[in-house]
């Protein structure tokens, strides 16, 4: 579903907002991730921007939380590793909600430093933002003076979200251009795993399982979701991580008759390719489906 | 209790301290920053020092002898120091009790910058930005 010119190399341009809304999207330069977004930003809108993939609320145009399913929240990262007990949470949650102050709430109490909270909760809004400005998200609302119940913690501005939107796609790009892994099941290649692996990339690999997704690890171990993405992508540039239906997909000539004409010539082309892999004990022939793989990704 | 900005603050009080940061090293995001940077752009050099930052932490050459083993999830390095002609950058590796991959940036004058004290301090206020 990749959709919108990635900048494959480089850094993206630095400020993408001194342009009218929606111009250059033709020119190869960024494109405004949502002209939307930057009107609010220059009206100092306050409300809730829903998209697609997840929803961003701002303050006086500055974007002060973000929420999006595909990466866990803000109770889900503070209490799966115990920096919050899930009842210290609720009580947060239930002492000040209605106040909408529940972030400083946390800190007043004693119970989290402001600076977990600021760091814990900025790497999830900007975690967040990245996922509900994604290139495939469909049209979006805003509902004025709408205000989240953690209240303020860090507000940052639009530019610097969107700078960093970008700035992130791109560095998936750079670690491996293919999009897939981003939001299918994942299943091991089978290829030798190598024993230094670092750690971190151990644990997300530890939780594939042929059905979880990126997300659903993300959640499991209480990581943004950002992190486990770049993880996945690195995994999966190593050839060690691939998606559940490209798998399936290689495997089909095998057990399915002889495709006679409802195939398309790429998936046709991609049964040859896995076939003659499959036919070859030469460990070569998988570096080289991936090396296509990557460069059709391109 | 102190958060980012306070953090950040405290390290510029340090002597020579031209600039300093709070970064995630999986992303290269700047989550904080303060006073100069290297070349001028505080996002290029976060993400530049987060690719040094995550070699440090994932490589084992870099881990002590026993302990390698990420306990709590958290890097077996401490801190980085890289020295040049004109200056020092100490990065230091914050521990915190969710999952994260963070560090302070402190970027130092060599001429007037005490490299032994900003690094104590520096692990210090890694320390008190998380435990408060």
């Amino acid at each position: 579903m990749e959709a919108g010119p990635l900048p494959g190399l480089g850094r993206p341009d630095p400020d993408p907002s001194g342009r009218p809304d929606g111009a250059d999207r033709q020119a190869g330069a960024p494109p405004v991730l949502s002209p939307m977004l930057s009107r609010l930003a220059e009206e100092r809108a306050t409300g809730v921007l829903t998209r697609d993939r997840g929803v961003l609320y701002l303050v006086e145009g500055q974007v002060v939380h973000a929420e999006s399913p595909a990466t866990p929240g803000l109770d889900v990262l503070l209490t799966s590793r115990g920096a919050l007990g899930s009842d210290g949470w609720w009580e947060a949650v239930s002492q000040a909600g209605a106040e909408r102050r529940v972030g400083r709430f946390l800190v007043d109490s004693g119970r989290l430093a402001a600076g977990a909270l600021e760091l814990c909760h900025l790497g999830a809004l900007y975690d967040a933002a990245f996922f509900t400005l994604g290139a495939s998200s469909g049209p979006a609302r805003f509902r004025y003076g709408v205000a989240h119940w953690i209240g303020p913690v860090r507000p940052v501005t639009v530019d610097a979200v969107e700078r960093e939107t970008l700035r992130r796609r791109a560095l998936l790009h750079r670690i491996w251009p293919d999009p897939d892994t981003d939001t299918a099941e994942l299943v091991r290649t089978g290829r030798a795993v190598d024993a230094v692996l670092p750690p971190r990339q151990r644990t997300v690999l530890d939780q594939v399982d042929g059905e979880r997704t990126v997300s659903d690890i993300s959640r499991v171990l209480g990581r943004p979701g950002f992190h486990t993405l770049v993880d996945v992508r690195r995994l999966a540039a190593a050839g060690i991580v691939t998606t559940r239906a490209r798998t399936v997909e290689c495997r089909a000539p095998e057990t399915v008759a002889p495709p006679v004409s409802p195939m398309s010539p790429v998936s046709t082309a991609t049964a040859r390719a896995a076939q003659a892999a499959q036919a070859s004990a030469d460990p070569d022939v998988a570096l080289l489906r991936r090396l296509r793989d990557a460069l059709e990704a391109l | 209790m102190p958060g980012i900005d306070e953090c950040l603050l405290e390290a510029m009080r340090l002597p020579g301290a031209r600039g300093a940061s709070v970064v995630d090293w999986t992303s290269g995001l700047a989550l904080g920053t303060v006073g100069d940077s290297p070349n001028g752009d505080h996002e290029a050099t976060a993400a530049e020092a987060a690719e040094l930052a995550r070699l440090a932490a994932e490589h084992k050459a870099f881990a002590p002898e026993e302990g390698a083993d990420w306990s709590g999830g958290q890097p077996p390095v401490e801190d980085l120091i890289i020295s040049n002609r004109d200056s020092y950058h100490v990065l230091r590796f914050v521990r915190t009790t969710f999952d994260s991959s963070v560090f302070l940036h402190l970027w130092l004058g060599r001429s007037d910058g005490n490299l032994a004290l900003a690094r104590i301090r520096l692990g210090e206020m890694a320390e008190r930005l998380v435990v408060g």
